[in-house]
């Protein structure tokens, strides 16, 4: 089989993300092609390293011809080719959404193909401040994406997003002053290695740096203040673009820094406090909402921060789960934002938008055979023969609460005449979703065997 | 027609780049053979990284200067995500001014010194722009610096030419080449070399304007890049938007 080197994945979609105004002055409508173009072609790369993992293991690139610690290593385990091959397959369907449109400019296309870069680039990448500038260029392709509505809400959102974001950045930037100051270096493995040579405080100190400044990214509960308004400005394809890039990056970005970079048992402790606060407030404030839009940002935050739950059980099991959880939010939380565009009373009265809409939901509240229930099994399991009673109590609690407001919610667009609303392209967009959603349920021993894999490797501090 | 063109354009870029990596033998290393050591039991990683950068620069990179060898050779990956994020920014500021209507106001006719002074003075600025770019991997500076002083040329000429803006389209296709030139220059290294951005050209004599292999030209891009990108932001700024 051919075997391509990763940084395919990013070098590709930032050159023809340049080369797009120039297409655009030949011809002002061959742009949206040419993006889907770009985006399949990534699909396709991001598949083919996928597999080449699967066969050989870990992928390592040494970039400009250097020996790791000196240049920057791009390492592809098995955790990041599952979310790489996640976020570039569905980039390009939810951008199929758009096709319906007249009105598609060129600078969007552009910060669109960019942020799928950026986002791949942080789950590939294996240097700490490689890592940061990825993070630079998501979270400011991501203001441009939210402001690029227009509307007042649009520059709300924005605003408050570009504030927490720049502060996240300079949280990381600090905790990466700090590592670099005590380890003089930049690589995760030199680091992992090393780790233990750093005082306790100076370790502290970093995790505390690290996991604020990713927090933001990730959504997790002090530091997503930005989220509920991001994402009721932004469009609703924006929206749906932020749960499967950015949002993954960044909570991938929290498991690289809680099992390889600094792993410390306070720092788990920690993180299972952060995701518990994470999920039950997100959840309470979700039930509260009227407004589809920021219910579904709500409870986006509140997968979050199950997933940060899973993370910080500490095993493999769990692991798997939070793998599995991700794979579902991704898909579900983008079908269900393409697909609640001018969400009102009888829009579910249209069979073709009903069923991708119930299948998502479905996966988002845990009902078998979708990847959602498959996350939340693994998890209650592992935590039932661990004796975590009191997690698992507040788990079903928030699974309750989930039910509660996606049943008015359906309810909601049940009523009623029939309306449409939403154009051909976009139910094609959410049907596709849909059938992924269904085919990795059905067959979860698919994902299982790479994510159980992924789960050993993040548990022996490996890529 | 020109839909068709630009088609056919895209097609044939997508199939030849496609071509060549598909069958350039860029190695991979796996975790069971390769050359990727665990630092921690390698002798080298007794030296630390600034130490190495120090001692090795010279023969690894022919650079004279440095900072510009860990910017752009050792950590060039990096420097291409910096110039993407100053990209991405740029265009995030376009889509939020730059499609609207604007008006440009003409508050202060400028002064007779200040239009006389700009016509002498513009030339130089590029010339002392384009030397620090191009002088990158020699002295102090560098792409970054180089494309701001040439931007601050742009802003001059703004505050002369109270009437019209910058030419915006050449600005763009300017930022578009150099751009794809950065990523060209990197990804010539897949097929030439091993390595992304690895260094394929001889680098010539130590402390000479034509050494240090592409690091000068990935310099060149970059100040190209920066400056006519600064040059569009200020475009988009200027003037009073109209409803």
């Amino acid at each position: 089989m051919v075997s391509l080197p990763p940084v395919l994945l990013i070098a590709f979609p930032l050159f023809f993300a340049f080369l797009a105004p120039l297409i655009n002055m030949v011809s002002k409508k061959a742009v949206k092609y040419y993006t889907m173009a770009v985006l399949l072609l990534n699909t396709a790369i991001s598949l083919i390293i996928f597999l080449n993992v699967l066969e050989h293991g870990v992928i390592y690139e040494e970039l400009s011809g250097f020996y790791p610690p000196v240049g920057i290593l791009l390492s592809v385990g098995y955790l990041g080719a599952i979310l790489a091959l996640l976020i570039n397959a569905l980039a390009p369907i939810v951008y199929l959404s758009y096709f319906g449109d007249a009105e598609n400019s060129v600078k969007f296309s552009m910060i669109y193909m960019l942020v799928t870069a950026s986002s791949t680039g942080i789950v590939i990448t294996g240097d700490l401040f490689n890592m940061f500038v990825f993070f630079e260029i998501t979270a400011v392709g991501s203001y441009g994406l939210v402001a690029s509505m227009r509307t007042k809400k649009a520059y709300e959102g924005a605003f408050k997003y570009i504030v927490l974001g720049t502060i996240g950045s300079s949280f990381i930037l600090l905790g990466i002053a700090t590592i670099y100051g005590y380890l003089k270096t930049l690589n995760f493995y030199d680091i992992a290695a090393r780790i233990n040579t750093m005082p306790e405080s100076a370790r502290l100190m970093s995790f505390i740096f690290l996991i604020i400044g990713i927090g933001v990214e990730a959504e997790l509960f002090p530091l997503n203040g930005w989220v509920p308004d991001a994402y009721e400005g932004a469009s609703n394809r924006v929206a749906a673009f932020f749960s499967l890039g950015p949002s993954k990056a960044g909570i991938y970005a929290i498991a690289r820094l809680l099992f390889t970079l600094v792993p410390l048992v306070k720092g788990f402790n920690l993180a299972m406090l952060l995701g518990l606060l994470t999920l039950v407030i997100g959840e309470l404030a979700a039930l509260r909402q009227k407004d589809p839009k920021r219910m579904l940002a709500y409870s986006s935050i509140g997968q979050m921060g199950l997933i940060l739950v899973a993370f910080s059980m500490h095993s493999a099991l769990a692991f798997t789960a939070a793998i599995f959880l991700m794979v579902s939010h991704a898909l579900a939380k983008s079908l269900l934002f393409l697909g609640t565009r001018g969400y009102k009373e009888g829009v579910l009265r249209n069979p073709w938008v009903a069923g991708p809409i119930f299948i998502g939901v479905l996966s988002i509240i845990g009902m078998p055979p979708f990847p959602g229930f498959w996350g939340k099994w693994y998890l209650l399991v592992n935590m039932a023969q661990r004796g975590f009673w009191a997690v698992i109590l507040l788990i079903i609690f928030a699974a309750i609460v989930e039910g509660v407001y996606y049943a008015r919610f359906l309810h909601r667009g049940t009523e009623g005449e029939e309306s449409k609303v939403l154009t051909r392209s976009e139910i094609a967009a959410i049907t596709i979703l849909a059938l992924i959603l269904v085919l990795v349920g059905m067959f979860p021993q698919y994902l299982y065997t790479p994510a159980v894999k992924a789960a050993a490797a993040l548990m022996g501090g490996g890529p | 027609m020109r839909k068709a063109i630009a088609i056919i354009i895209s097609v044939a870029v997508f199939v030849i780049l496609a071509y060549f990596f598909v069958t350039s033998s860029a190695p991979i290393n796996y975790t069971t053979g390769g050359d990727y050591v665990n630092p921690i039991n390698d002798h080298q990683a007794n030296q630390s990284v600034p130490q190495q950068y120090l001692n090795d620069s010279r023969k690894d990179t022919g650079s004279q200067n440095v900072v510009t060898a860990i910017v752009v050779e050792y950590r060039g990956f990096d420097t291409l995500g910096e110039v993407t994020v100053l990209f991405t920014a740029a265009t995030g500021l376009a889509i939020l001014l730059g499609e609207y209507k604007r008006r440009i106001e003409k508050a202060v006719e400028p002064n007779f010194v200040t239009q006389v002074a700009t016509v002498i003075i513009l030339p130089f600025i590029v010339i002392v722009g384009a030397y620090i770019f191009i002088h990158g991997h020699l002295t102090p500076g560098g792409g970054f610096p180089g494309g701001a002083i040439i931007a601050s040329g742009f802003l001059l000429l703004l505050l002369v030419e109270t009437n019209r803006g910058l030419p915006e389209k050449k600005l763009s296709i300017t930022e578009s080449l150099a751009g794809m030139s950065y990523a060209l220059i990197g990804l010539l290294g897949l097929v030439l070399a091993n390595e992304f951005l690895e260094n394929y050209l001889p680098t010539g004599i130590f402390g000479t304007v034509f050494s240090a292999g592409i690091i000068p030209l990935i310099y060149i891009a970059i100040g190209f890049k920066v400056g006519s990108e600064l040059g569009g932001i200020l475009h988009n700024i200027k003037g009073v938007h109209e409803e």
